[in-house]
Formats: structure tokens, sequence, C-alpha cells
């Protein structure tokens, strides 16, 4: 229903419109952070935040592991992002701009520029693959014949070429888990959140996710990983983020992707 | 939407097909109510307009008499035909008009008293109709004057019966539509919420979610009422017949069917009803 966006929406969608991976926007927004943490507080309950004063920055391109025991609020920290939760206090800046003040009017255009994935895979067991992944593209209103040459497209990126007309229910667990992934990155975001996408997976499988991950990664989209799984995270040497009681407390810089010249951009307090 | 709307239809056609056959059946009520009261009206209008007066004059009422009062009757504005009826020609009326024509062959004439038949101008009150009716009782000729009020009464109470009770109906099945629908659209949201909630996090609209939705209470709506107005008129179709041979010739007018306007009404306000219903619905239970 793009024909319906107000003048209102027009200022927020514009500039995010922009952000797509691979696309070049101006050398400003280029330059800066894609997301940015700026003394965030989340309270669930009054006496006690479950997120306390985080500041943190995401680079463009940048792949994340987010951890801390559960509970934590990994997973809080991600719906802040995609404006599941609103701040408390601070402020989120997502390519600059600060989607804590997004009228509820706007938020579905911010989602348009973000991919989530989630433990529970969240496909439509009764649609088709095809149509769990069409779907990100019928809300953007796009004609289509080109719906399904990207569709085919991202089903290739997640090994599942030519299997669209299988039912989803159909399907085991980590190639659920594929289609989730086809959905969220099929409308080519510039932001990737994925909370515990391996939870529900046997460890093999949770490799080739994460590896799948990687690969999106690759093509210059930013990656948030959030999991509790150490020997996941052990084996690769990406940043970490982790939360505890509420607070970054240690993040280790991304070792392959930035180099140790960035490493004070990720210092936190 | 209208894609993703037949997808919703063809998912949950049970449920909404117990909806619709449902609401046919009160559709049904309310289109039967209508076409009961069109026929009344139509009847009543048709003999209030020719607005009648029989005079039945005396045996043996003298010609000079007669010619008098129908030369009177004649100066008078309302009136529109002044005929004379005999004896004779009373009987032959009668003879043509019912069937029985075997037995009662044999009747004489002077069974059927001689008439003057009036009929008066279109509008013309009904106290003035008293008024002349009145008068023209006083003529030495006339022994009798009949200006069939008690029946247009009656005729008239049954109308107005007719029309509030089919008000009152198509209230009370609006408001059964409007819930029915409601209902089987929340249950509808309930059921698909999963997709819904895939949808809103790929950043669909309300208006995108709910597009469909809206689509299926309309259709439901208007498929409903649709229904109804083809069970009446296969109803209406195979009785006409029936109806016309036995009650019609009697009331001097055909059975009717509704107007094409009043169809369409019906099937664009099951729509509209079923649209609003969804939306209602939607407002309160779409939530994710
Ligand atoms: N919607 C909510 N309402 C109330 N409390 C919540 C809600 N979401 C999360 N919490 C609380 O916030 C804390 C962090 O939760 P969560 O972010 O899900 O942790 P994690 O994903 O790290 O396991 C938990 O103590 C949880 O009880
Ligand atoms: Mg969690």
């Amino acid at each position: 229903m793009a024909s319906s966006r107000s003048d209102d929406d027009d200022k927020v969608v514009r500039p995010f419109a922009f952000f797509r991976a691979g696309a070049r926007a101006d050398a400003r927004a280029a330059n800066k952070p894609i997301l940015t943490f700026d003394g965030v507080y989340k309270y669930f309950r009054e006496d006690q935040p479950t997120l306390k004063d985080v500041d943190l920055e995401v680079e463009r391109g940048e792949f994340a592991f987010i951890t801390g025991p559960s509970g934590a609020g990994k997973s809080t920290l991600l719906q802040l992002v995609y404006r599941k939760h609103t701040v408390d206090q601070g402020r989120i800046l997502f390519c600059g701009r600060d989607i804590a003040r997004l009228t509820p009017k706007s938020i579905p255009f911010l989602r348009r520029n973000l991919g989530v994935v989630f433990q529970d895979f969240k496909v439509v067991e009764h649609w088709t693959v095809y149509e769990n992944v069409a779907i990100a593209l019928e809300i953007l209103a796009m004609p289509r014949r080109l719906v399904r040459s990207r569709v085919a497209e991202a089903l290739e990126r997640v090994g599942l070429a030519g299997r669209g007309q299988e039912k989803t229910c159909t399907l085991s667990g980590g190639e659920q888990q594929r289609v989730a992934v086809a959905r969220a990155i099929v409308s080519e975001p510039a932001l990737i959140l994925a909370d515990e996408p391996t939870g529900n997976l046997d460890p093999h499988l949770a490799i080739d996710i994460l590896t799948l991950f990687e690969e999106i990664n690759e093509t210059g989209t930013t990656v948030l990983f959030a999991t509790h799984d150490h020997s996941l995270i052990a084996s690769r040497d990406h940043r970490i983020i982790s939360i505890d009681e509420g607070r970054v407390v240690e993040a280790r810089t991304g070792l392959r992707s930035w180099g140790t010249a960035k490493s004070g951009l990720h210092a936190v307090g | 939407m209208v894609a993703r709307a037949r997808r919703g239809l063809r998912e949950e056609m049970r449920l909404y097909l117990v909806a619709v056959t449902s609401l046919s059946v009160a559709f049904l009520c309310v289109g039967g109510a209508l076409l009961a009261t069109t026929n009344l009206s139509k009847v009543a209008e048709r003999w209030g307009e020719s607005g009648r007066m029989s005079i039945y004059l005396r045996d043996g009422a003298r010609a000079e008499d007669v010619t008098q009062l129908r030369m009177v009757l004649e100066g008078l504005p309302e009136t529109t035909t002044v005929s004379a009826l005999t004896s004779q020609e009373a009987r032959a009326l009668f003879l043509e008009q019912s069937d029985v024509n075997s037995d009662l062959a044999g009747l004489p004439a002077e069974v059927f008293p001689a008439s003057i038949e009036v009929a008066m101008a279109e509008g013309t009150p009904i106290q003035r109709v008293d008024a002349i009716a009145e008068r023209v009782g006083r003529f030495r000729a006339v022994s009798d004057v009949e200006t069939y009020r008690s029946f247009f009464d009656r005729l008239g109470s049954l109308v107005s019966a007719g029309t509030n009770l089919a008000t009152v109906l198509g209230l009370l099945v609006g408001l059964c539509v409007f819930a029915v629908i409601g209902n089987t659209i929340r249950l509808a949201v309930a059921r698909r919420r999963a997709e819904i909630e895939v949808m809103k996090l790929c950043g669909a609209t309300d208006g995108f979610v709910r597009g469909p939705f809206v689509l299926e209470g309309t259709f439901q709506g208007a498929m409903s009422a649709l229904l109804a107005v083809i069970a009446l008129g296969l109803v209406f179709a195979s009785m006409r017949g029936a109806i016309d041979r036995s009650l019609a010739e009697f009331l001097g007018s055909r059975a009717v069917f509704l107007d094409a306007w009043v169809l369409f009404a019906l099937v664009l306000g099951g729509g509209l009803i079923g649209a609003a219903g969804s939306a209602i619905s939607l407002r309160r239970y779409l939530t994710v």
C-alpha cells in the first residue's frame, strides 16, 4: 500500500530507501555507523531496567554476535531496533535517524529496511515456500514478474533453488529457517537482525545457518546475530557484543572484517 | 490484495460458508417481507387510485330520476367517468368474470341490481368521497352506495403493518449480519495470526493487512444477500402462476417481484454491512 503513504511518512521513508545492501548512498551517510545506541534504557519493570545505559555502534557491513545468558536482554535489544518496543531513555539511530521518534505509521517503512529472523522461524506453514518469501516483496507492491525473479534468486542463495512450490510445513527445521532467511534478504535490506536463529536446530545445521548469514554478510549486508551458543561464537572471530545484567559489558572487536585500526570505535563504556 | 482475499476465502471456506448460509436465510426473511409489502401496497394503490363508488339503484327506479342523478354526478369536478349498468349488463359482466357460469347462468337478471359506477379523479380526499356518497344516498332512485372504505382501511393498515415489519426485520437482520460477519472475521484473524505477524514484521501497513479481511467481509455480506435474492426469485417464479390464477384476479392486480433497484440495494447493503462489520472487528481484534 505504498500509495497510502502520507507526506509525513515520506520524510521518514525516503532516506531509508537508500540504505540497501550494495547501494551507494551519499558519502556522508556511508561513513556513519548504520546503527547507534546512545544511552539506551529499557524498562519492563519500574525497579529493574532490562537494558541500562547501552552505548553501541555498528558499522556498515559488520557481522556481530550479540551474546549473554538467557534473559540478559538480547532479544530486547533487537526488538528495540525493529520497533517491537520503544526505548524508555536514550536514542537509537538507524542510518543516522532516531527511530525512537518514528510515529507508529512509519514503523512499517522502517521494517522494510530490516530483515528479521527468529528462533521459531515464523514462516507460514500452510503457504508454499515461494509465498513465504514473496510476501516481503508484495508488501512493497513490486510487480509480479520482478517478485518471481527476486524470490528465485533469494531461494538460490539459501540453497532452496527450485523448491518454491513445496508446502512449507513439509520442510525440515533447517530448511524452514532457510525460507525465513530468504524472506529476510529478498528485499535486500541493509541490516539483518537474527534472534537465536539456530536455537531450534542441531549443531551441524546451526553451523550451516551461521555460514549462510556470513555469506549474506559478504555481499555487504550488516548482520546482528544474537545467540547464547558459545561453541558457535567460538568457531568464528566476529565481533562480540555481550550483555550482562542489562549492560553491554564486553565487546570483542571484529578481527576479520574490521581491522585493529577501527577497534577504538567499538569500545563501550 | 484481491489475490490474498481470494486465498483467505478459500482457506476459511467452511467458516464462511456457515456464515453465508445463515445470513442468506436472514436476508430471505427481509426479502420475503419486502415482497409481500410491495404486492400489498400495489393492490392498495390500484384500488385507492381508482377511487370507485358503486351506486346501486332501486328496482323500478324511474328513468328520469336516474338521468338526473347521472347529470349531477357528471357535473361534479371529482368524477372522471360515470357509467350506468343495467341489471342485464351486471349479470353479463358477472358471468363473464367468473368461471362458474354453468351453475349461475340460470340466475335471473333481477338478482343483479342496476347500478351507476363512478370513478373519482386521482387524489380525491376520502372526506369528499364520503360527502358525495352521503348526498347521493338521499336520491330517491338510490338504494345503497358502496365506497369500499372499510376495505381500503383494512388494506391500508395491512400495508403499513407490512412496512413496519419489513423495517424492523431489516434492522434486525442488518444487526445480525454485522455481528455474524464481525465474528467470523475475528475468528479468521485469530486463525491467521501467524501470517499477520509475518506481514507486520516485513513492514506491511495496517491497510495492507486489513484490506483482504474487509474484502472477505464485504464478499460474505453481498453473497448472502445475493443468494437470498436468487432463492426468493426462484420461490416467486414457481408460485407466481398459482398466485395469479387464484388471488390476483380477485384483487385486480398481478403479483410483482421486487424492483431491480431494491434487489441491488439489498446486495449492496449486505456488502456494506459486511465491510463495516469486518472493519470494526479488525479495529478491535487485530493487535499484532
Ligand atoms: N514484553 C515483555 N514484557 C515484560 N518483560 C519482558 C518482555 N520482554 C522481555 N522481558 C524481560 O526482559 C528480560 C530480557 O528478556 P530477553 O530480551 O528476551 O532476553 P534474552 O533474549 O537475552 O534471553 C527478561 O527478564 C524478560 O523477562
Ligand atoms: Mg531471546
